[in-house]
């Protein structure tokens, strides 16, 4: 009963400092919101890198130049298809460009292959089509029927300013915003017009090979029995490149927070001690009523529960609304290079039980360093002392 | 003590270790005081010394005021008694248990078992009501809401207080207030009743319907000290003591 009497008590203290409360629970959602939106947009990221990779090809060819990734011809495809367990292979064309000042990634394919797209606004691309993504097409103002120019490369140089060639193309169709992050800047074009802009006929950039389950190592095996200049990237590399890349921008995050986290202790300390002389002459009342010092901790204590079971609740569902609702607005361009205020796309994210249950925990640590020692030095010292 | 079984019953119950004792209190004789010194920052040169080598006793059942002026140590020696602070030097002795050494967890139990407390100013928890201030101290002794409303409200309505228990304590006039953290002084049960300069803060009314309570409270059992410089409230005690710089001139 003496437990649960406490507990009660801490709730009346919590309600009735109620200024206090509303401080030390707002201190906690500005630390907690950035932490637990920042993980939320981390993973869902990497789900929706991993779902890509998992559902892309099973091996990835390119050749070797020079110890490098180099160009493929695209008549390999029909020689790699010929290998036993093979399903499809599609030669690809895939590389950044700069269109209109903007970073994108120019995406050429067969145009059976094409065809498979979904999310889609307007028609897929024929020839001299184009199918643009949303953050393309708000960057450059762009809608189905307009043209696009693409420079293909510089013809010559007159007063130090470049001539460039350049190539329109119209746009077919753009990417809706559930297309996901990678079709926002993406252009995509059959792999004919893309070797025209890269000037680079009859070559692809890689190619994809499907091939049926558990025939990987044989087709690895396969293809450099071909040609042993081919560079082999399987499904599982990709994946484990996505991953370590994923992980090691998390552990940066981490870092920076515990930092982040480390100054916020003495902020939320002069935050939770703010009205500290009138809770130490309360604990003083209490001691010099009979109060133990550590009935007086256990009450703080349960107060700290409350703040915290409070505050990082609500930070988890000012996050989820953040993203849900309002896609993220400005706070998702901190996590996603170059994506502007306002993200063109469906910002990824993913609310996983493991964050929910660090942010109680760091707001328990926030709040018990801000109210335990405070409240111990008030009810360790004569209750006279605590009154003066 | 108001009984010797309810002696027995509270020195069984506080746990003090009574061996090696010296200083012994007699059978009429409560509290002692030997050779009590409080000094503020000591060997320094703003050194105070708010009490000097005191020596007192007070008996069961007696009711005792200190007078004196302001500064002259009232407030000190009574909050060195009632067990809210601790003397630099000397000894304190209630029913036999020598306070000096005792740890806080012990000095807390003594507070709980044996002393209510009236401070000057009163100290009510504000944003809390009538009934709350005067139950606070149950709350850690694991009494029910119900229980805990219960005995508040009645002790509140025997200090004429009925009607008043739901109101918040910065509702109440000043004498109201003083009879609240009067109820959370006795909701304990306590021997010994402390009150510091009592009178300072309310009107005459007041004053008579206080002294009315303490009148009870003596013929209750209770040992009562008080401090003043009111004669009109000085005028019952049984015993008036004086302090003048931190000794008492009848010493």
């Amino acid at each position: 009963m003496k437990h649960v009497n406490l507990l009660y008590a801490a709730i009346g203290n919590v309600t009735r400092h109620k200024l206090r409360s509303v401080v030390v629970i707002l201190c906690l959602v500005a630390i907690l919101f950035p932490f637990i939106s920042a993980i939320a947009i981390l993973e869902g990221v990497k789900a929706q890198s991993s779902i890509s990779a998992g559902e892309g090809a099973d091996i990835y060819v390119t050749m070797d130049m020079y110890g490098r990734n180099g160009v493929i011809p695209v008549n390999m495809a029909e020689e790699i298809k010929k290998i036993e367990g093979v399903t499809r292979s599609v030669p690809r064309v895939i590389s950044r460009i700069y269109i209109g000042g903007k970073l994108a990634v120019l995406f050429g394919l067969p145009v059976e292959e094409i065809k498979q797209m979904s999310f889609l606004k307007g028609s897929l691309p024929e020839e001299g089509g184009i199918v643009i993504g949303k953050g393309m097409a708000d960057a450059l103002n762009l809608d189905i029927g307009k043209n696009l120019e693409i420079g293909v490369r510089i013809i010559s140089i007159v007063n130090r300013i470049p001539l460039v060639l350049r190539k329109e193309y119209r746009v077919s169709g753009i990417f809706t915003p559930e297309s996901g992050i990678w079709a926002s800047d993406l252009v995509l074009m059959n792999i004919t017009d893309a070797n025209s802009v890269f000037e680079m006929e009859g070559f692809a950039t890689d190619i994809a090979v499907y091939t049926k389950p558990g025939y990987e190592a044989a087709v690895s095996e396969g293809l450099q029995r071909i040609s042993k200049f081919f560079r082999i990237q399987t499904k599982g590399l990709v994946r484990s490149y996505i991953e370590s890349g994923f992980n090691m921008k998390g552990g940066v995050f981490v870092a920076l927070y515990t930092v982040a986290f480390a100054i916020a202790i003495p902020a939320l300390l002069v935050t939770s001690g703010f009205g500290l002389s009138e809770r130490r002459k309360e604990i003083g009342i209490l001691k010099a009523t009979g109060w133990q010092t550590t009935e007086v901790l256990e009450m703080v204590f349960f107060e700290g529960i409350i703040l915290a079971l409070t505050g990082a609740p609500l930070s988890f569902m000012v996050s989820y609304i953040w993203i849900k609702f309002f896609n993220g607005f400005f706070i998702a361009q901190l996590f996603i290079a170059g994506i502007g205020n306002i993200p063109s796309f469906t910002v990824p994210a993913r609310f996983l039980p493991l964050p929910f249950i660090l942010s109680i925990f760091l707001s328990l640590v926030l709040t018990m360093a801000g109210s335990i020692y405070s409240a111990w030095r008030a009810a360790t010292v004569p209750p006279a002392e605590a009154l003066r | 003590m108001n009984n010797s079984a309810s002696s027995q019953q509270k020195a069984g119950s506080s746990q003090f270790s009574t061996s090696n004792f010296e200083l012994r209190t007699s059978n009429s004789e409560l509290i002692i005081c030997e050779g009590v010194w409080k000094v503020y920052n000591e060997a320094k040169p703003y050194e105070v010394r708010a009490l000097e080598d005191l020596s007192l006793s007070i008996k069961k059942g007696s009711f005792t005021a200190l007078k004196g002026p302001s500064g002259s140590g009232k407030t000190t020696l009574i909050s060195i008694i009632g067990c809210i602070d601790r003397q630099t030097r000397g000894r304190v002795v209630l029913d036999n248990k020598d306070t000096t050494g005792l740890s806080d967890i012990a000095l807390s139990r003594l507070r709980r078992q044996w002393i209510g407390f009236v401070f000057q100013n009163f100290n009510l928890i504000s944003g809390l009501s009538a009934w709350e201030n005067v139950s606070a101290p149950l709350i850690p002794m694991g009494f029910s809401i119900d229980d805990r409303r219960r005995k508040a409200t009645s002790l509140l309505e025997r200090l004429g207080l009925s009607g008043r228990a739901n109101h918040m304590s910065e509702e109440l006039s000043g004498g109201e207030q003083q009879r609240v953290a009067i109820a959370r002084a006795l909701i304990n049960e306590p021997d010994i009743v402390i009150l510091d300069e009592p009178t300072s803060n309310i009107d005459v009314e007041s004053i008579a319907v206080l002294m009315g309570i303490i009148s009870d409270l003596k013929k209750n059992g209770k040992t009562i000290l008080m401090s003043s410089h009111d004669e009109l409230a000085l005028r019952d005690a049984d015993i008036v003591h004086e302090l003048k710089r931190g000794r008492l001139s009848d010493n």
